[in-house]
């Protein structure tokens, strides 16, 4: 069932203000977070997340299509590593 | 760390997994981006013979193949378990600024003063842009944004990645909770994290 709409987005409050901190001190740095919970905000934009795994912190560099979007979701608990074969990655 | 044998490396890309009827088929797990990729490729087995495979059918990365020289299941079933290359120079020049995994893994990972963090393990992809996995002389592994910041050069001929990971993503990270990090599951206590 969907969250009620008149609540609003769940975001911990503590990574609010961390991100606040971040993004006010205009330092290129990781925000680490276990918050894996809180909704992507769009005041994320541009900020770089290190999100815990529960094994270690996978950096998220948020963009705007990830608002909306849980944290957690881009940070998997489980790898699985395949072959490199001919896969290709670019540079952004 | 130069490598002048870059070239001519063979990179697998697919395996023999189990025969598929009695026509002499088989089926092939292809490990390429586009898993039908192996019918154009030059591929060899792990002898070095060449091998010439064509596509029946496929369903996601498994494709049910003919291979030249196999007319029966017996013929089939002696090829459980090859595994299929492709020499790294048959593959496409990759665009500008995209490189190939196989290309990346194995670099030295430096800084730009050029003292070793490790050595590039993998590549992933988890939906956050490509991130590069950087084993240190530790034996942890770090992940790293696979940008223009982060990344700053990519030399794959001279055999090294140099890094500018933003502060706090390598120093210190060892992945157990710091200073602040939750011990209980949720922090409803108030903990800071």
């Amino acid at each position: 069932m969907a969250r009620s709409v008149w609540k609003g987005p769940f975001v911990d409050g503590y990574l609010l203000k961390k991100a606040d901190a971040a993004r006010s001190s205009g330092r290129k740095e990781v925000i680490k977070t276990w918050s894996r919970r809180s909704t992507i905000l769009p005041q994320f934009v541009g900020l770089t997340f290190g999100v815990y795994n529960g094994h270690k912190f996978i950096p998220v560099l948020v963009n705007e299509n990830m608002v909306g979007h849980k944290f957690g979701e881009f940070s998997p608990t489980r790898t699985y590593y395949g072959h490199a074969a001919d896969r290709k990655s670019k540079r952004g | 760390m130069a490598r002048d044998g870059a070239a001519d490396r063979l990179i697998l890309v697919g395996a023999v997994t189990a025969p598929h009827g009695v026509q002499g088929a088989v089926k092939v797990k292809s490990f390429t981006a586009d898993p039908e990729a192996l019918a154009v490729l030059p591929l060899h087995d792990q002898e070095g013979r060449r091998v010439r495979l064509k596509v029946l059918s496929a369903r996601g990365d498994v494709l049910i193949a003919r291979i030249a020289g196999t007319s029966d299941r017996n013929a089939a079933e002696r090829l459980r378990g090859t595994r299929l290359f492709v020499p790294r120079e048959a593959l496409d020049e990759p665009d500008e600024d995209e490189f190939y995994h196989a290309d990346l893994i194995g670099l030295r990972a430096e800084r730009a003063d050029g003292s070793l963090v490790g050595t590039v393990a993998a590549m992933h992809d988890f939906g956050a842009g490509d991130l590069v996995e950087v084993k240190t002389e530790a034996g942890k592994a770090v992940l790293l944004p696979f940008d223009r910041d982060t990344v700053p050069v990519v030399d794959v001929a001279g055999g090294r990645l140099v890094v500018d990971p933003p502060h706090g993503l390598i120093d210190g990270e060892d992945g157990a909770p710091e200073e602040g990090a939750p011990d209980g599951e949720d922090g409803e206590d108030g903990t800071e994290r």
